[in-house]
């Protein structure tokens, strides 16, 4: 005969199993629900770090071209129109019409460069040569290809083509650093034409592998950059 | 005849579904496409044969060591229409100044970029012949791996490593290394080595 504290035991454990089994969709929601909350911290702490390009609600809306990927052509951009409140003044205007580009478009399949990725810094040198900071996110999190890197730089040459004519050509930095390249394919170590009126600053004309010596203004932009980051 | 499968060692480029990374891949696909050209009789270098990742410039100076060689490197993309096949080859790069006859590293493609764009062409007919969607004509990208290469060259990337089984992918072997074979072998005859015009009136080849 089975012993009566065995069958209290037995009874025990079952209602544990059963109140387990209740409560553990309840614990696994709420775990979901701490795990995106700290995802969504972390991004909004690391965004308030950055520096934003100041909108002043005193500035005109202004209507700027963005070129986003193209839907239905595989590997192409496609302007897009789009109202923003737009400062006169070159680098701020092209720090706001950079931050529009990162935050994409509605139909997200047609961005061109990673959601998380930030513009850090954007200068324009007296020669007409814009220098633009991207966080590491702009490498780590593009996909992989030469298609796609390159869709990603032609988004940024474009639209600040359209929207920024001061600025000729642009060097891309990396969290304050050169790269070789964006994602391992393109290359970053050049420094691209943006406005067809540079005869000058064209593609490999100013080629600067790491390492190498830069041109003046560029490594004294280079520097500011590097110390701002270490700050 | 140099073939660069790219990426390798701890950079394993592109990742996609099943556990596939662009580097094993292009493996397979350099040595399918060796093959292939060694049946058309050329001799074929790989840059790489196992799982390391030589830097840029090394696997440029493969191709910059032989004389009259042509340079292909071979990428999987994480994007692009499965199934298709694309060929790159860098855009216009201006004439270089300098007097010395030298070319100088950072400008090596220049005085082949004729050469590259028809290799490219020439591959690029055949890709599109065999890969449906697959663009007719070739595209400009600033490849890293191609400015300092001084010989004929051009980037092949194959969409993609986001598959939905690695099959699809390994279907594609066979008509990649062929493309490759067949745009080759049209190009070898009319591939002369071009000469630098140096100071004084000579050139050098």
């Amino acid at each position: 005969m089975t012993p009566k504290w065995t069958v209290w035991l037995g009874g025990v454990l079952l209602a544990a199993v059963i109140a387990a089994a209740l409560y553990f969709p309840a614990l696994r929601r709420r775990v979901n629900q701490a795990k995106e909350l700290t995802e969504k911290t972390a991004e909004q702490a690391r965004r308030e770090l950055l520096p934003v390009a100041p909108v002043s609600t005193g500035d005109p809306k202004a209507k700027v071209i963005m070129f986003w990927g193209s839907r239905g052509q595989e590997g192409e951009l496609l302007p897009v129109t789009v109202e923003l409140p737009l400062s006169r003044e070159p680098v701020l205007r092209a720090k706001q019409v950079l931050n529009t580009l990162l935050a994409g478009p509605v139909d997200t399949e047609s961005r061109t460069l990673p959601p998380d990725a930030a513009l850090l810094a954007f200068y324009i040198l007296p020669d007409g040569t814009g220098v633009a900071d991207f966080s590491d996110e702009i490498r780590t999190s593009i996909p992989s290809g030469i298609q796609s890197e390159q869709l990603a730089v032609e988004s940024i040459l474009r639209t600040l083509e359209a929207n920024v004519p001061q600025v000729l050509r642009l060097k891309i930095l990396i969290h304050g650093q050169e790269a070789d390249t964006l994602a391992g394919h393109v290359d970053l170590t050049q420094l691209f034409r943006v406005n067809a009126k540079d005869a000058a600053g064209t593609q490999l004309d100013n080629p600067s592998p790491p390492g190498s010596k830069l041109p003046g203004p560029i490594r004294k932009a280079v520097e500011t950059m590097r110390k701002a980051t270490k700050r | 005849m140099v073939l660069d499968p790219a990426h390798g060692g701890t950079d394993p480029g592109a990742r996609g579904t099943e556990g596939i990374t662009e580097s094993d891949e292009v493996l397979q696909f350099a040595t399918a496409t060796k093959r292939a050209l060694e049946a058309q009789g050329f001799q074929v270098i790989l840059t790489r044969e196992g799982n390391d990742n030589p830097s840029f410039d090394d696997r440029s100076a493969r191709a910059n060591a032989q004389r009259g060689a042509v340079f292909i490197t071979l990428h999987i993309a994480s994007t692009g229409l499965t199934g298709t096949a694309r060929v790159y080859v860098e855009p216009e790069v201006p004439a270089s100044n300098n007097i010395t006859g030298l070319i100088p590293w950072d400008r090596a493609q220049a005085p082949f970029l004729t050469l590259s764009r028809k290799l490219g062409d020439l591959v690029q007919q055949e890709l599109s012949k065999r890969f449906k969607g697959s663009p007719d004509t070739l595209q400009t990208a600033p490849v890293r791996q191609l400015r300092t290469t001084a010989a004929p060259a051009i980037a092949v990337e194959i969409s993609s490593v986001s598959v939905k089984e690695r099959a699809e992918l390994d279907r594609m072997v066979p008509g990649v290394a062929e493309a490759i074979a067949r745009g080759l072998t049209e190009f070898r005859p009319t591939y002369v080595v071009p000469t630098i015009p140096v100071p004084g009136g000579s050139v050098q080849p």
